[in-house]
């Protein structure tokens, strides 16, 4: 029986965040603070020639301005690949602090640091800027043509015309013969090609930071980074400074990320730290809506070609992927998406032979970047459409063919670590019902012009971004003389529970009530270090850190008190704060002194002092059980005074194991107007173990949401002078309340092994299969290829009306 | 331009300020006030992180400016507590798991308050009308959804029992 581990324990900043007196970091000031505005490119692709400060100086109030001349000009990459790639793969460097080229629209050119917003904003009106205007590019077919500007040193795209970096493939390596082989075999071939729209996290607090630079030359910086320990890290190497000498920190609240500063928050940090250092005084940065539109990683568009071969009894005998990345003008994590976006399409479903090609294409769009799915939600998109098809072209039903082929418990698959645990078979199961899949077909009278449609789209994540990248945490959990205890690890709370489900894990690992643990967490002054909160691994990677820093403190605790007890540690437990025999339940015990413990009174023979007062200060429970118990803080005080702290250390290497979802969704399509209606959204998540089912929930609901617009409404396009047409919330048109389909949330746990009591990742989960699911729907309900993204009226319309 | 000078009630109490006359009322608030709760995530008021309650209407303060407010009555999230009892909103946003990042959420509590306020009972329109310009971008609104329904049961109970009292 667990007491925290599987409760929806209320969260532990829900008070802080309902009254208002959370803070965030858009919300900090310092003493003597200063304002930082940024002067950004107007152009899509120019050189700078000259930036002439002399008029922004002279504006009273302005007390730094910095550009390409007095800062440090180090390569690098905003993204947390810039030091956690592991040889023979590198991170590309890329980005500089300001470049010597504009290459998107919102590119960084000079930043000023004044006494108020305003100043800092007019005196970044009166800098005057020489541009060389250069042609731009925005499409991926565009970038490649061998007529297109080159957007980066050539030197970073040895393979092509603005193909970032290598062509990645896996198996590594060209394709084999036995791919051609393969699909020799096949019966049935299905071939399409899609093209996947740019979306952007829309997390709700803008980026943002506040760098104060001591006169010693330490330097505090306080931002909305996911990873606090890799922020600093990564600031270290732009500024050439010791990373000993930097703290991040959030102060302790993020609104939102869903990827977004899974590293540095844009440039927030850096331009804080930097006008902080030229000004000696505090500077806080913090981006306007439309300055976090344009220049702050959106996810990547893409187009990605899937061929299928199956047999004529729906087994699949080869796969094949061609990916092309629109990373945008710099590359942050094009690398690693490529890399996800091929591995989860790969490791769905158990096919003999496959093979996928992937590479990321510079263009001067926005630079894309780490989005919650990462990679997953397109080519989960395109390859669930493929098994649709093939499941139309075989006679099969699309539920039937998925049973059929899906990847289980145990299989031999290529990652590098073994698929642990499966419940994708009962997801499917109880989505479809969930759903009424059994009326599939039997929806539509021909004399209605609305029609409907079910669709269904199963998938796989991560559970951390080991091994593929460096992946690990450390935590401490500090017994108090007092008997209260203080957990720390390096994560960041953005909403997702962490600083709620962290500490579920510690009490119940640890015995602890309640209210005697404290948790520090998001700094990187006060907590190990951890490679921070992406990838879906708070829970998983973290948890498994903080189960074994509390299993640590909790082998000290029962040693400890062994001796007093004169048993075993093995014959002795922490229940509720107190330490007692194993088969002691609370009634049994009564609480004492452990003075009074028989080894305590033999120790205190031995001695030739006297022994120590009554502290006085050990609340004493009085019960009447036969059996003798001691409560924490009694132990902590009586192993204080001499002179012994319990400090319980986690170090642990996740191994990463896949969580499992199928969605099944209902859709209305207007034939005449092209609008697609979701009706009912079923998302059941084999999450592993629910650590707290309430916040899982959560995440899965709003992640499912967040999938609704990917699928219907929100895109980022280019207009051709290089400006997003979607730069504002009234634009770009997210999802709001009375958009809200029914949706019906199923938690199916699976016990992982390798998880902290079973548990895997889930914070991406619930955005991977949704718009796979209702374009499944919408072709159901209208019998055409849906190969687009998003399903908007207009594109539905002329699906409809050109087939 | 010369500053003005800007009487209201803001969270029950009289307030006097001298402030730019362009001065918007979310930036009074947050910065010469020093009551942060109320967020800022676009300034064009179409978030509804910045809602407040003036005159028992929910309004976006990043469009209000100030002498927009002078006589009026304000209410912000740090008013809507009892000191350290707090609202039966707020109660049910924790018990329901409405809350994730956060942010949005002073501002929904808000656009929520405000409705519940004039109507305790409100229909699945009338409430996704209130909170319809409101983005929250964590939570898919199911639970905040949830959360409100819990408090306008608690709230219209009250009254329920209120009334008994009184006869």
């Amino acid at each position: 029986m667990t007491k925290f581990v599987g409760k929806s324990v209320k969260r532990l900043d829900g008070i802080d965040k309902v009254t208002g007196i959370g803070t965030f970091t858009s919300d900090m000031v310092a003493p003597g603070m200063l304002f930082g505005k940024i002067l950004r490119s107007p152009h899509p692709h120019a050189k700078i020639l000259k930036v002439d400060t002399s008029k922004a100086e002279k504006l009273p109030g302005v007390k730094a301005i910095i550009h390409r001349g007095n800062v440090p000009n180090n390569f690098y990459n905003s993204a947390t690949g810039i030091f956690m790639s592991i040889p023979p793969h590198e991170a590309v460097l890329d980005q500089q602090i300001f470049s010597e080229k504009a290459r998107f629209v919102g590119d960084e050119i000079a930043a000023v640091a004044a006494t108020s917003e305003k100043i800092a904003q007019a005196a970044c009106k009166l800098i005057k800027v020489d541009y060389e205007i250069l042609p731009a590019v925005f499409s991926i077919k565009e970038a490649m043509a061998p007529d297109a500007p080159e957007i980066h040193d050539p030197k970073l795209t040895p393979v092509g015309k603005n193909i970032m970096a290598e062509i990645f493939h896996l198996p590594p390596g060209p394709p084999s013969d036995a791919v051609d082989n393969a699909f020799e075999d096949a019966d049935v071939i299905i071939e399409e090609e899609f093209n996947i729209n740019i979306v952007k996290q829309c997390q709700m607090e803008t980026q943002a930071a506040l760098a104060d630079m001591e006169p010693n030359g330490k330097i505090t910086v306080y931002s909305t980074t996911q990873s606090p320990h890799a922020a600093k890290a990564i600031l270290a190497k732009i500024f050439s400074i010791p990373a000993s000498k930097i703290r991040v920190a959030n102060p302790p609240y993020v609104g939102g990320g869903f990827g977004v500063r899974a590293g540095l928050s844009a440039k927030a940090e850096i331009m804080a730290m930097a006008l902080s250092m030229a000004a000696k005084k505090p500077v806080r940065v913090i981006y306007s809506r439309e300055e976090d539109f344009i220049a702050s990683d959106t996810r990547h568009g893409v187009i990605v070609n899937v061929k299928l071969g199956a047999k004529k009894d729906g087994k699949f005998v080869a796969l094949d992927i061609k990916g092309y990345i629109n990373t945008g003008a710099y590359s942050t994590f094009a690398k690693e998406v490529q890399g996800v976006l091929g591995t989860m399409m790969l490791s769905i479903y158990n096919i003999p032979v496959f093979h996928y090609a992937c590479h990321s294409v510079y263009t001067n769009c926005t630079h894309a970047g780490a989005m919650r799915g990462f990679g997953n939600p397109q080519g989960n998109f395109a390859l669930e459409r493929v098994v649709d098809v093939m499941a139309e072209n075989l006679g099969i039903d699309a539920m039937k063919l998925r049973e059929k082929n899906i990847m289980k418990a145990g299989d031999h698959w290529f990652l590098p670590y073994p698929c642990s645990s499966s419940e994708l078979a009962e997801c499917i199961k109880r989505a479809t019902e969930s759903i009424g899949w059994k009326r599939r077909g039997s929806l539509n009278s021909d004399s209605s012009h609305i029609k409907r449609g079910l669709g269904m789209a199963v998938g796989t994540h991560c559970s951390n971004a080991g091994p593929f990248v460096v992946d690990y945490d450390n935590a401490y959990v500090a017994v108090q003389s007092d008997g209260s205890v203080n957990l720390a690890v390096g994560c960041c709370d953005m909403g997702t529970g962490t600083s709620t489900t962290l500490p579920q894990i510690c009490a119940e690992t640890l015995g602890l009530k309640w209210k005697d643990l404290t948790f520090t967490f998001g700094d990187t002054a006060a907590t190990p270090f951890s490679t921070g909160n992406h990838a879906s691994r708070g829970v998983y990677a973290q948890g498994t850190t903080v189960k074994a820093a509390a299993e640590d403190a909790r082998n000290q605790i029962l040693e400890y008190a062994a001796d007093l007890f004169k048993v075993s540690p093995k014959e002795l437990v922490i229940q509720n704060s107190i330490i007692k025999p194993v088969s002691a339940t609370d009634e049994d015990v009564t609480v004492v002194d452990p003075m009074t413990l028989p080894g305590a009174i033999e120790e205190t023979e031995a001695l030739p002092l006297p022994p120590p007062l009554d502290h006085g200060i050990i609340k004493q429970a009085n019960t009447q059980g036969a059996l003798k118990g001691i409560s924490l803080e009694g132990l902590s005080y009586y192993a204080h005074i001499r002179n012994k702290q319990f400090i319980g250390i986690g170090r642990t290497i996740p191994p990463n194991a896949p969580p499992w979802h199928c969605v099944a969704a209902e859709v209305e399509v207007d034939t005449e107007l092209g609008i697609v209606k979701v009706v009912k959204l079923a998302a059941a998540h084999d999450v592993g173990t629910a650590i707290n089912p309430q916040i899982v929930e959560g995440q899965i609901e709003g992640a499912v949401v967040q999938g609704i617009g990917f699928a219907l409404n929100e895109e980022i396009i280019y207009k051709p002078n290089g400006q997003q047409a979607h730069a504002s919330f009234s634009a770009y048109m997210l999802p709001m309340a009375e958009d809200i389909p029914e949706i019906d949330t199923i938690i199916v746990e699976a016990n992982d092994p390798t998880g902290p009591y079973g548990a895997k990742g889930a914070g991406e989960c619930g955005i991977i299969c949704p718009a796979s699911a209702i374009a499944n729907a919408v072709a159901n309900a209208i019998g055409v290829k849906v190969n687009e993204l998003p399903m908007t009226a207009e594109r539905v319309y002329e699906l409809i009306n050109n087939d | 331009m010369n500053n003005i000078i800007a009487n209201f009630i803001l969270n029950g109490e009289a307030v006097e300020v001298s402030c730019e006359p362009d001065k918007m009322l979310v930036d009074l608030i947050r910065d010469d006030l020093d009551l942060r709760g109320t967020k800022i995530g676009c300034r064009e008021g179409e978030c509804g992180a910045c809602t407040v309650i003036i005159n028992n209407e929910a309004v976006n303060s990043c469009l209000i400016p100030v002498a927009k407010v002078i006589g009026k009555e304000i209410q912000t999230i740090e008013g809507v507590a009892d000191k350290d009892k707090l609202h039966p909103i707020q109660e049910a946003f924790i018990d329901k798991g409405a809350v994730q990042c956060g942010f949005c959420i002073p501002g929904i509590i808000m656009s929520a308050k405000a409705l519940l306020d004039k109507n305790k009972t409100p229909d699945k329109a009338e409430l996704r009308e209130a909170i319809g310009g409101n983005i929250c971008r964590c939570t898919g609104y199911v639970k905040i959804e949830d959360a409100i329904n819990q408090a306008s049961k608690v709230m219209s109970e009250t009254i329920v029992k209120g009334e008994e009292n009184q006869r």
